[in-house]
């Protein structure tokens, strides 16, 4: 097959899937529906982490996991899920809430979508003051 | 004698969209049969044609390497039909184990990794393919193909028609096909519990096309119906970015492997032992998984997955 047919199948196929799946409502992000919820999605990650209290955020998007050993995030990304136990992240306080960096080349940075009250909490709980 | 075999991945990309569209159709319509989300499959489509293009970039190593082979090899088997379809099922034998080597060697499963780094289970996630296959070196495996008298040009044309085959079984809108079958062949419902990240399903059905290897070597797993494959990575990554999904698991090795302090067997084991293998036992690798999981579900102790553990 000539390359520029490949070419324009390729980019014209990617294109076309992704604007079809946009249009169906395909790109809307998850938001858990409860704290139990949001700890389900961690104890998927962590399945042996005994979690003592889970902080969900109003956006639903996220949520503070506290375990017996450590503190750490649970979050939507698209349809799915990630988390992650925090060692020392980089905290950005940003106008949505917090931004975390972390030193994970596969889970690089993580938006957390905060109110005022919220992010002064959370930041208070990652940098270990409360 | 001048022989060509048609590039049949390039030949069977409209059919490929063609089926993604008729699943995504289907999933609307009917509300099951699996799930699509934009970023996901567009993520997986990225990863599909990035490893087209590292093929036509890279793929002149491993066939300069079959060409050295095939000079040097006394025999010629030809191009009648059956050498053809012999040649069919000897690669799908050789995809059985580069298959286990990429969930067993590390540095294989670096290449590997991003086939199982998404988190959904559709026809697009067929696509998501290496783009770093050249630097497992597992062309190597195919080199008794070549020496026994298979011309390299029809070696990848069944290695194509083995990829185009496993296309369509990644789908949950198909649940069980017929026995005979589900007995032979690979199926959607095989190739979930491979995808599956449960405890259960770790290492299991590397199959290609039959299903028949995973039986005579040990690692097949029946699909349980009360143990739903649970899609994705035992850590699943947290991105979308092609890139890292490409160059996460590379990036690992290099992190562990140069860390202060270890000998050289340590650092050589974080390059070639199975994934989770750490120096100071910090992590677990599938058997510790599977252990871990039967102390807190001992019911599921001698059950398909677990026969291995006592
Ligand atoms: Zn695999
Ligand atoms: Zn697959």
């Amino acid at each position: 097959m000539p390359l520029e047919i490949l070419l324009v199948l390729v980019v014209g196929g990617i294109t076309g899937i992704a604007i079809l799946s946009h249009s169906l409502g395909l790109s809307k992000r998850r938001a858990f529906q409860s704290a139990d919820d949001a700890q389900a999605a961690w104890q998927r990650e962590y399945p042996s982490s005994s979690v003592t209290d889970v902080i969900l955020s109003q956006s639903g998007y996220a949520a503070l996991i506290q375990t017996r050993r450590s503190i750490g995030v649970v979050w939507t990304m698209g349809d799915d899920t990630c988390a992650r136990i925090l060692r020392s992240p980089k905290i950005a306080r940003v106008k949505t809430g917090l931004r975390l960096r972390l030193a994970d080349y596969a889970a690089p940075v993580i938006k957390l979508e905060l109110s005022t009250e919220e992010t002064a909490l959370w930041a208070a709980k990652l940098e270990g003051q409360s | 004698m001048t022989i060509s075999y048609p590039d049949v991945v390039s030949l069977a990309v409209p059919f490929f969209i063609a089926l993604i569209l008729i699943e995504l159709a289907w999933i609307t319509i009917t509300k099951r049969g699996g799930r699509y989300e934009t970023r996901d499959a567009v993520t997986s489509l990225v990863m599909g044609a990035g490893n087209v293009a590292s093929g036509i970039v890279l793929g002149f190593i491993a066939w300069g390497f079959f060409m050295v082979l095939w000079d040097i090899t006394p025999f010629d088997l030809g191009h009648s039909w059956w050498i053809i379809a012999l040649c069919f099922v000897l690669d799908d034998l050789r995809y059985y184990w580069v298959h286990r080597f990429g969930h067993k060697v590390r540095w294989v499963w670096a290449s590997h990794v991003n086939h199982h780094s998404s988190q959904h289970y559709n026809l697009t996630t067929a696509l998501r393919q290496t783009w770093t296959y050249t630097f497992t070196f597992m062309m190597v495996v195919r080199a008794p193909l070549i020496l026994m008298g298979f011309h390299p040009a029809m070696v990848l044309f069944c290695g194509g028609l083995n990829l185009i085959y496993q296309f369509w079984i990644h789908t949950e809108a198909i649940n069980k096909l017929p026995r005979w079958f589900e007995a032979v062949m690979n199926t959607p419902s095989h190739h979930r519990a491979h995808h599956g990240r449960n405890p259960r399903y770790l290492d299991c059905n590397y199959a290609g096309v039959l299903i028949i290897w995973d039986k005579m070597f040990g690692s097949f797993v029946p699909e349980q119906d009360h143990d739903k494959p649970d899609y994705g990575l035992v850590h699943n990554i947290g991105t979308f970015n092609p890139l890292r999904v490409a160059f996460h698991e590379w990036v690992g090795i290099w992190r562990d492997a140069s860390k202060p302090g270890l000998t050289l067997k340590d650092r050589l084991m974080y390059c070639v032992a199975p994934p989770g293998w750490s120096h100071d036992n910090s992590r677990d690798m599938a058997d510790g998984i599977k252990a871990k999981h039967l102390k807190r579900h001992p019911e599921d102790q001698g059950t398909p997955g677990f026969e291995h553990l006592s």
